[in-house]
């Protein structure tokens, strides 16, 4: 460790080198990604508008992360200015959906994605000019990054409300969801980096980061992996713009072959630091967490690599499937999960690369530990009862449409789940006086459950909501 | 013994009262919650479908423990009903303390409490009254009235803005009670049920989501309903023209869409589907006779089921049986499905001449073997057929609701001011160095959250009060500001 450190010292150019180029090679599969989606349409047209965005936010993120290693002051001035740019084109893209839609754009997941990332802009801004916690655009503009390549991805056409959905309760429920989860969303980003600040051991992150890339391996070969290397993926009607069901529930799975492998392959590599970690541990060896490190490094590769092959693979082209005769055509936006999956743990190994390089420069920038805690205190303060009144208002509109104000939805238990989390919260700082790691343990817990109520309910429990 | 039991029972209440009673309670609610949402739960599930995701063992298993419907089950109320104890006690144990922090507020910083506040700041000051008299006027120039401490030997100077938000926390609890006693009243005497009405139908009969039925006192009639579709054809509006009926006589009428219920007496019907009943509305025919005459003539009439219509004087015809989706076997007609699939209707004609009645059976569409369509005196074209439609209606009564939302608005404000409002105080004390014979305004300050914003605030008021003694000094010669400095300590 502490020779990588030094090396890192003497050759700083090479650390940032590396990571502008992955961050190119990322910037580059996006734009892949979004050739795949474009349609030919005017120049103020909504796919525009967001790749204006895109484009944007990819910048302002570089950019921060660029601040991030290099701990230039300008690169911060021309990141804000890249995500007001983003934002304004994010907010064009807002006002057309609205114009077209004739409704507040908060109908559908792909509407809802639209309104959290500017949320999330707005945010990152105020925390940047009110709080001058500058690097949190390394972390919030990636998320927001994955936000629109997803809603690329998902159905764009406006769809008319449903009689269930025309009320004004609606936009009032959902305002209050976004804004109350961006707000989750910016505490656990300032949780991570009061633990940055609070000297964690850069190992522990090591571990973290390897658990939770091998969590998304591990979740996509064991549900998709299939006879001879084959990887399951969702097949899709492009006329509909829908999957395509065999029977009610049950969708239709087309096998891509040999993709299975190199999702397996990849999965023994982000397994790879996590093992080395353990071994570290257990021998009390940190010569291992050298070996770990590059493990990590060659894992980025893998991965970068892997989402390339399913990029290529699985947009627009046939394959057979297990449970039907003949070839069926799938493309990227069947599975969003997966591609976010990829792209996501590609995101949080660079994050790590990061923090083991530029870990002084970090600590350097970042406002102090306390500062940070209670920032991260604040924040929650401002969701908590931002939640309440989301949870207030949805019962109100559901008294209104299904003739109850509580039915054991899941969406409303799970967002029920999340208000006593943070209650949870709450309670023990003010009344054991939580401060510090455990406060901010509990704040990335907290963000956990509310992505779960996020996107986890919606794809994956049965339910009333079925709108999102 | 008895002061064992007091014991016990002290040591019940203690545990009943302690905050980790409270955590684990809810950290069971949230494990239970969550199961609850996993487990596939038999108020919102088919049957059917229930036997195909579980084995029959697991089944009986998840049915016993009461997992398959976790938030009607009696542990999941009694864990409800443990946390509104635990925060009932909670409050109880705590309140008093709370109460005398705010019915008794400490006005006078004994000296062991001005050494431990931060934060705290001390100035010089020529005399005591100046430097009092600068406090307060700096203290109004923030907005807070300030109020002089008067004790045997000492005084100073008390002021405070939003003692209130020190009890907010209890109107948060209490809040979360009544959300609570809403809830079990709904349960207990709440109930909710589901009513098909066709149009025209009148009913008081609904049914509840068990199978049981539930009479109304009053009757609820369908005068209408419809539907709106957006271009693309999906529904845009569902609507029921819907009238109560009491005692005989119309006593409310509105039309109710998917958002907008009609109430009455504490009972409410919601929109919740729409659809054709299979049943024909009208069904609009041609008749021409075969010889035409003066008195009978080509004519358009419209028909329901069972309703006659005479054609000329020796005519009629009757709209007998309508088959929304109709099978011929045997010479017989037979009733397929209730599906509008393939529809069938019966008309019956007839004719008295010379008093003899005869019928003829006219069918659209025409069946071999079973309609007399071509023997018939008059030659019928249907033209357009209406049919029935129903509208569905959930049902609900809900006595609790008015305890929900008024604790919900209760908990919206006592969370505003649990994180918005700040009890700031501050004290300003002269203080005598016995040593150097000099004075100096010793200012504190405290606030029960937000600390970093409150010691701006109290930089603001020092910088005032410098900025106030500065003034004065300037006005007031030496002399006459030092005249008399320990009178007001006698008083």
């Amino acid at each position: 460790m502490a020779q990588a450190k030094i090396e890192q010292q003497q050759q700083p150019a090479t650390g940032m080198t590396l990571i502008v180029m992955v961050g190119l090679a990322i910037a580059f599969l996006l734009f892949m990604a979004f050739l795949n989606v474009v349609k030919s349409g005017n120049l103020l047209s909504e796919t525009n508008l967001l790749f204006a965005t895109l484009i944007f936010y990819c910048g302002a993120g570089a950019l921060y992360l660029g601040f991030g290693v290099t701990g230039i002051e300008s690169y911060v001035k021309f990141a804000s200015l890249a995500t007001w740019l983003g934002l304004i084109a994010n907010t064009a893209a807002v006002a057309h959906r609205w114009y077209e839609a004739g409704h507040a754009p908060f109908a559908t997941v792909y509407e809802m994605l639209l309104s959290f990332v500017w949320t999330l802009a707005v945010l990152t801004l105020v925390a940047e000019k009110k709080y001058h916690v500058k690097v949190i655009g390394t972390v919030t503009m990636p998320v927001a990054i994955v936000g629109v390549v997803l809603m690329q991805l998902l159905r764009t056409e406006v769809h008319p409300l449903v009689p269930a959905l025309q009320s004004t309760w609606l936009h009032v429920h959902v305002t209050l969801a976004m804004l109350a989860y961006a707000a989750c969303a910016l505490s656990f980003a300032l949780a991570m980096m009061f633990l940055i600040q609070d000297h964690m051991k850069t190992e522990t992150f090591l571990a973290v980061t390897s658990a939770s890339t091998l969590g998304i391996y591990a979740a996509i070969v064991l549900t998709r992996f299939e006879k001879w290397g084959g990887l399951n993926l969702v097949a899709w009607d492009p006329d509909r713009k829908a999957e395509v069901f065999l029977s009610k529930g049950v969708r239709l799975f087309v096998t891509i072959p040999d993709l299975g492998w190199v999702m397996t392959l990849t999965l023994l590599a982000v397994a790879a630091p996590l093992v080395c970690y353990g071994i570290a541990r257990w021998k009390n060896n940190d010569s291992y967490l050298t070996v770990a490190n590059r493990a990590v490094f060659l894992s980025i590769l893998l991965q970068v690599m892997t989402l390339a092959m399913f990029l290529v693979r699985a947009r627009d082209s046939r394959y057979p499937s297990l449970d039907a005769d003949g070839l069926f055509p799938t493309t990227l936006a069947a599975s969003p999960f997966i591609l976010s999956g990829l792209v996501g743990g590609v995101f949080i190994s660079l994050l790590y690369l990061l923090l083991v390089w530029r870990r002084n420069d970090l600590e350097r920038l970042l406002p102090t530990s306390d500062n940070l805690d209670r920032i991260t205190y604040k924040t929650i303060c401002l969701a908590f009862p931002l939640l309440t009144l989301m949870i207030a208002a949805g019962a109100y509109w559901a008294n209104q449409t299904w003739g109850s104000y509580w039915s054991w939805d899941p969406k409303e238990t799970w967002a029920a789940i999340t208000w006593l989390v943070y209650a949870l919260y709450l309670h023990m700082r003010v009344t054991r006086g939580w401060r510090g790691r455990r406060a901010a343990y509990f704040a990335i817990a907290g963000f956990a459950v509310v992505m779960f109520t996020f996107f986890g309910v919606t794809y994956l429990l049965p339910g009333l909501h079925a709108y999102a | 013994m008895a002061v064992d039991s007091r014991s016990f029972a002290h040591k019940t209440w203690r545990t009943i009262a302690s905050i980790q009673t409270g955590v684990v309670l809810l950290i069971l609610v949230v494990i239970l919650s969550a199961v609850g949402t996993v487990v596939l739960q038999r108020p919102v599930t088919d049957p059917d479908e229930m036997q195909s995701a579980y084995s029959p063992q697991a089944l009986h298993i998840l049915d016993a423990v009461g997992l398959t419907d976790v938030f009607h089950s009696w542990w999941f109320l009694g864990l409800v009903l443990l946390v509104s104890l635990s925060i009932v006690a909670a409050s109880i144990d705590r309140f008093p303390n709370s109460w005398r922090y705010f019915s008794r507020p400490y006005k006078y910083p004994e000296e062991s409490f001005r050494r431990a506040l931060r934060p705290q700041k001390s100035i010089p000051i020529a005399d005591e009254e100046s430097g009092i008299v600068a406090a307060q006027r700096a203290l109004h120039s923030l907005g807070f009235k300030s109020e002089r401490v008067v004790r045997e030997d000492h005084f100073g100077i008390f002021a405070e803005r939003y003692r209130i938000s020190e009890l907010a926390v209890y109107i948060v609890h209490a809040s979360l009670l009544l959300i609570f006693c809403g809830t079990i009243i709904d349960g207990i005497w709440g109930w909710r049920a589901s009513i098909n009405l066709n149009e025209g139908q009148t009913s008081n009969i609904v049914e509840l989501h068990d199978g049981s039925t539930r009479t109304l006192p009053f009757s609820i009639r369908c005068d209408s309903a419809g539907q709106e579709n957006y271009k693309d054809g999906s529904p845009k509006k569902w609507w029921s023209k819907l009238a109560i009926v009491e005692n005989g006589r119309d006593v409310t009428k509105k039309e109710i869409v998917v958002n907008d219920p009609l109430l009455y007496r504490g009972v409410r019907f919601y929109q919740s589907s729409y659809g054709p009943n299979g049943k024909v509305d009208k069904l609009a025919l041609v008749a021409v006779p075969m010889a035409p005459s003066p008195t009978s003539q080509k004519q358009e009439i419209g028909l329901a089921v069972n309703e006659s219509a005479s054609l000329d004087t020796e005519t009629t015809v009757r709209f007998a049986e309508f088959f929304p989706d109709y099978a011929v076997r045997d010479g017989q007609v037979y009733l397929k499905s209730r599906q509008l699939e393939n529809p069938a209707a019966h008309l019956v004609l007839t004719t008295k001449s010379a008093g003899i009645s005869r019928n003829f059976d006219i069918w659209f569409p025409e069946i071999d073997g079973v309609s007399d369509n071509s023997k018939s005196p008059w030659q019928f074209q249907a033209t357009d057929l209406k049919m029935g439609h129903f509208t569905g209606l959930q049902v609900s009564h809900e006595p609790g609701q008015w305890g929900v939302w008024s604790g919900v608005v209760l908990m919206g404000i006592g969370l505003a001011f649990v994180f918005y409002v700040v009890h700031m105080r501050f004290w300003v004390v002269p203080v005598l160095d016995a040593k150097t014979g000099t004075y100096s305004l010793w200012i504190g300050g405290s606030a029960n959250r937000n600390r970093d914003a409150f010691e701006q605030r109290f930089a603001d008021l020092t910088a005032a009060i410098e900025e106030e003694l500065a003034a004065t000094t300037k006005v007031v010669p030496r002399e006459q500001a030092t005249d008399k400095p320990g009178q007001k300590l006698v008083v």
